[in-house]
């Protein structure tokens, strides 16, 4: 039978296309694995036990050696042959077995063994943190938990909700109490045979009134009002536990098609984006209460001059960074990407006229990251693609940047690469293989001694980037979203909010707090205490390729934005509050200092953004935006193709790295003083 | 995939008795850009001895950052390719592509930097080291995945910094080598359980080495003399050919009495990396990694018959077509040079083409031969 079959692979190859894979010996077409049952229908935890053997073309039984494999095992398991192929049912659903064996002549046998696991019937559904008490002519929304026989939540399962009165308290489609009437009503869930009650007394809304009070009547875009409605009875007391909802009604100054023009939270804090009027509405069960405010544009937008340009053409261009030699001149360090292995050093002292100075080549195809030591005089880049696959950090002195040397190169334990690090206190903080980042003291950069790593323990975790601050570590890492670490945090780490700090060190970083948000774009993250309002936040940026990267010849689209992360009651409790977000564009590196945000945002190029006051919503559509410039050029390594990867604020210029184009200066132009 | 080629080349003995001389004349095959995140569908016109690059295919989920694809192979019908990429969160992955139009059909979570792989005949099912190139030196695994339903059927535990996965024509057994213990391991395949491990230093190396044959973990502590980097069963005998990385050798094992048979030593420095015995079983072709060149060793005598400079430095991968007559050879490049593929004529001893393809040129499989380019 196998010749059979060998000599129809040989005339398929001989009739045209000799796909080697095609001429899979499949003869003992005929033999075939028996599974007793045939397929199985199991509860939860439920075990059942498989016969199983070989059947030859005439129906006889050859040989019982037959292997099994679930191919979603942890839903339902198997046990190994000589285990009596033992099936246990862990989670519901529909599943597959697969048993394999050799037929009597050698061949592959294989056959599917379904399993059907049941869902266990819904055993409890119980309401959550409901009143049970509320006041007519109010909303509240219904919240339950469903539980299964098994004790697993049951977020899919079909609920009714219902009440015995509805004349007196209803639930519409989206499963909102609606308070219509003095009365009690009994509020029904039923899921499968679980079933519980309610007991609701509505009573009548003593709220007479409101008094809607805010600090200010009058501010500019992007300023976040803060409203508080307090409800009063008709005895002029107040009112606790009255909800209050808040609206407004917008009459911007530019109406002609004007699209959202703010933006009001149920706890009273309002943000406007265009320049207007707005009524704002408190209401609790029939009273109202209105407050007119006046909101003015922000009117911080400045001109932005290219003061010069550095072309690199002929490889892509990553990060940068600029610092003061001990010669007193100003100097800048870029690295390359996709390239050779190249570190260019540059004299800024003249932005209009940046020139090379010196080149380190290392065995790498990508230097992504490169930084300067506070006292100037030491410099890390990092090597992804080394020929060696040793990677690591190289340490270079870089006192004469003219004539920039490698003290050593460091790849213990960092032989995946690094992607990025942070000079922090003789201590290089360097991302690890995207797995961790490592603490490593190059006090003697001679002889660099790895003194601790940080990695985290979720499922699937990885690290991007990290930058260190007054001794807290703040990674950025996809999935798992900032992360701020305490690797011997300073009295200035302090804030407002009182975090608590001092747990760690170098030789042991302490874990404090972390963000994550859903779309797992985490790429940078920046600590900022705000100048003018003393609020801290980390603020967390996206790097996203949807429409993917293109290397060569057509420009790119990314996505993304700026996240800005409270953590007003501690470590344990962020909060993201805002965003600045630029329409079909996509963010990169970015840098925050004195209220003012500097974001390489791709292909939106430079950002310079007003980041003073309270933050809320959008901060690009409260004309916040300083200042852009989106940096092109005809001979760049993609010409015409804005892809801007790092910004600098430096001695007042703005420096920039352009991933097709180089090195960019620019300069923020102040008003000129007086009137005309 | 071997036993595929065997039938490809009984394929070819018997069109060649029919004497079609245009039989076969294009060779197509996939290597791996791993400092690019690109794979290359490559082709070699055997009748105008030209290569040519068929397609271009990016790989990867983060465009900014290296994910180093690194293994690679061609499923049993020839439908679809699977690709082992290096880094992830922080674990690797399988990708599985369809041939032809080389669109991604799915991927799954492996384990750390997950490298050469094949799929057995017998069970259909693939076998990928987790190199784990980057990591602690620690035991790693064999994933053992489901290609069809792309899920993993389990993890097999091994000795330290496994690679060079390959497997017998039956399909029975597969065997890679633990880099950093000197030792050759035996998978039985049906089974998934580790069956046999050979510590491959000489005696005197091998003092501090685990014993022989036991499937204990290893706790000795990685002080690898051999340095194994690529075992790869005979086509037809109960042989293994490793590749000794650190010792400048080619080991041929005897896998009936589970004994190193005989050692062939190549020149110092040559570092052999990956090697594959030739479907006609006359040679055992090796990539010298740490001198830029292919070798070429005649398995009846045991002698280096040639020694062939590659087209830049590294030489990395190995794959030779179903007829035995050509090896296609990646090799690496430094820095920011392109890598390329060598394509070596077993009958002349010469190196017949380059193709040029992406940065770090790696793994690399045969797919394919066409009578038309």
């Amino acid at each position: 039978m196998k010749n059979v079959i060998t000599a129809i692979a040989i005339f398929a190859m001989m009739l045209g296309v000799q796909s080697m894979a095609k001429a899979q010996n499949n003869s003992d077409s005929k033999a075939k694995i028996v599974v007793k049952p045939s397929q199985l229908n199991l509860n939860v935890d439920e075990t059942a036990q498989l016969e199983s053997f070989v059947q030859d073309a005439n129906g006889n039984a050859t040989q019982d050696t037959v292997y099994f494999y679930s191919r979603a095992s942890k839903s339902v398991s198997i046990s190994k042959n000589g285990e009596g192929h033992q099936v246990k049912a862990l989670k519901p659903g529909s599943f597959e077995l697969i048993a394999y064996a050799e037929s009597p002549s050698g061949d592959r046998l294989r056959a599917p063994v379904k399993v059907e696991v049941a869902y266990p019937p819904i055993t409890n559904i119980a309401f959550r943190d409901m009143p049970s008490k509320v006041y007519t002519m109010t909303s509240t929304p219904i919240k339950y938990k469903v539980t299964d026989a098994k004790g697993l939540a049951r977020k899919n399962a079909d609920v009714n909700l219902a009440s015995s009165k509805p004349s007196i308290a209803s639930v519409d489609d989206y499963g909102q109490l609606q308070a219509h009437k003095p009365g009690t009503t009994t509020i029904s869930a039923t899921a499968e045979q679980a079933k519980t009650v309610w007991q609701l007394k509505v009573t009548e809304n003593p709220v007479t009134a409101l008094e809607l009070t805010s600090e200010s009547q009058e501010g500019r875009t992007g300023h976040v009002f803060n409203f508080n409605a307090t409800p009063k009875n008709s005895a002029g007391n107040t009112v606790d536990g009255a909800p209050v909802e808040y609206s407004f009604i917008a009459k911007p100054d530019d109406d002609l098609g004007e699209g959202t023009s703010g933006q009001i939270q149920q706890n009273g804090r309002f943000v406007a984006s265009k320049p207007g009027l707005y009524k704002i509405v408190a209401k609790s069960g029939s009273a109202v209460a209105e407050k007119t405010i006046r909101v003015n544009a922000r009117d911080v937008q400045k001109n932005i001059k290219m003061v010069g340009h550095g072309l690199v053409s002929d490889v892509h261009t990553s990060d940068l960074w600029i610092w003061e030699g001990v010669d007193g001149g100003d100097y800048a360090i870029t690295g390359t990407w996709g390239g050779n292995g190249e570190a260019y050093f540059w004299d800024v002292s003249d932005p209009a006229n940046m020139t090379i100075i010196d080149t380190v080549t290392v065995d790498a195809r990508t230097v992504n990251d490169v930084k300067i030591s506070e006292d100037g005089r030491i410099g890390v880049i990092t090597r992804e693609g080394a020929s060696d696959r040793k990677n690591g950090i190289v340490i270079l002195d870089v006192s004469d940047p003219h004539n920039v040397s490698v003290i050593s190169e460091y790849t213990k334990g960092l032989t995946g690469g690094v992607h990025n690090s942070f000079i922090y206190q003789d201590h290089v903080f360097a991302v690890n293989n995207g797995r961790r980042y490592d603490i490593i003291d190059i006090s003697d950069p001679k002889n660099p001694e790895t003194v601790s790593r940080f990695e985290l323990d979720t499922p699937g975790h990885s690290v991007h980037d990290v930058w260190v601050e007054n001794g807290i570590a703040y990674s950025s890492n996809w999935d798992d979203g900032v992360v701020a670490v305490d690797v011997g945090s300073t009295p200035n780490a302090q804030s407002p909010e009182r975090h608590d700090t001092g747990a760690g060190s170098f030789d042991n970083p302490v874990k404090l707090g972390s963000y994550t948000y859903p779309s797992g774009w985490n790429h940078a993250a920046f600590p900022f205490k705000s100048q003018s309002t003393g609020d801290f936040y980390v603020v967390a940026g996206d790097e996203a390729f949807p429409n993917g990267l293109h290397i060569e010849n057509q420009p790119t689209e990314p996505a993304g934005w700026i996240h800005f992360v409270k953590f007003e009651d501690g470590w344990d409790s962020p909060k993201e509050v805002a965003r600045y977000q630029v329409p079909e564009a996509g963010t990169h590196n970015f840098w925050i200092k004195d209220d003012t945000l500097y974001v390489a945002y791709y292909n939106a190029g430079l950002r310079v953004v007003d980041i003073s006051g309270e933050l809320m919503g959008n901060l690009y559509e409260q004309g916040r935006e300083i200042a852009k410039f989106v940096p092109t050029h005809h001979k760049g390594k993609i010409p015409n193709a804005p892809m801007s990867w790092g910004p600098q604020p430096y001695k007042g210029y703005i420096f920039v790295s352009d991933w097709n184009s180089g090195l960019w200066a620019f300069k923020i132009q102040e008003p000129s003083q007086g009137t005309n | 995939m071997k036993h595929l080629r065997r039938i490809c080349f009984l394929a070819i003995l018997f069109t060649v008795g029919f004497g079609s001389s245009s039989f076969g004349q294009t060779y197509h095959a996939f290597v791996t850009a791993e400092s690019d995140d690109e794979v290359y569908q490559v082709a070699f016109n055997a009748e105008t001895r030209t290569g040519s690059v068929s397609d271009v295919i990016p790989v990867g989920q983060w465009p900014t950052e290296n994910e180093g694809p690194h293994g690679i192979n061609v499923g049993l019908d020839g439908e679809y390719w699977y690709l082992s990429v290096a880094h992830g969160n922080p674990y690797g992955w399988l990708y599985k592509f369809k041939t032809g139009s080389n669109e991604l059909v799915s991927r799954t979570q492996l384990g750390m930097f997950p490298a050469s792989m094949e799929i057995s005949s017998l069970t259909g099912l693939l076998y990928v080291v987790n190199f784990n190139l980057h990591g602690d030196m620690e035991p790693s695994t064999v994933s053992v995945v489901d290609p069809e339903a792309m899920s993993v059927v389990t993890d097999i535990p091994t000795g330290i910094m496994p690679h060079g996965s390959r497997i017998t024509e039956d399909g029975k057994l597969q065997y890679h080598v633990s880099m950093m213990t000197d030792e050759l391991m035996e998978i039985n395949a049906a089974d998934l359980e580790l069956t046999r491990r050979l510590n491959l230093a000489p005696s005197k190396a091998n003092s501090k080495s685990a014993s022989q044959s036991t499937m204990q973990q290893t706790s000795m502590t990685a002080n690898p003399k051999v340095k194994p980097t690529w075992a790869d069963p005979h086509p037809k005998k109960d042989l293994v050919y490793v590749a000794g990385n650190g010792s400048d050798e080619i080991i041929e094992v005897n896998t009936k009495n589970w004994k190193v048979q005989r050692r062939f030593k190549s020149d110092d420095e040559t570092a052999p990396y990956n090697l594959e015995v030739s479907h006609d079983e006359k040679y055992v072709v090796a990539s010298y990694k740490g001198t830029g060149e292919t070798g070429i060793w005649n398995l009846k005598t045991g002698e280096e018959v040639a020694v062939i400079k590659n087209s830049r430095n590294i030489t990395h991968g190995v794959s030779i077509t179903p007829d035995s007559r050509y090896a296609f050879i990646s090799v690496e490049g430094v820095g920011g040079q392109p890598g390329s593929v060598d394509i070596i004529d077993l009958q002349k001893l010469e190196r017949a083409e380059v193709i040029e393809v992406g940065k770090q040129a790696g793994g690399i499989m045969f797919w394919k031969m066409t009578q038309k380019p």
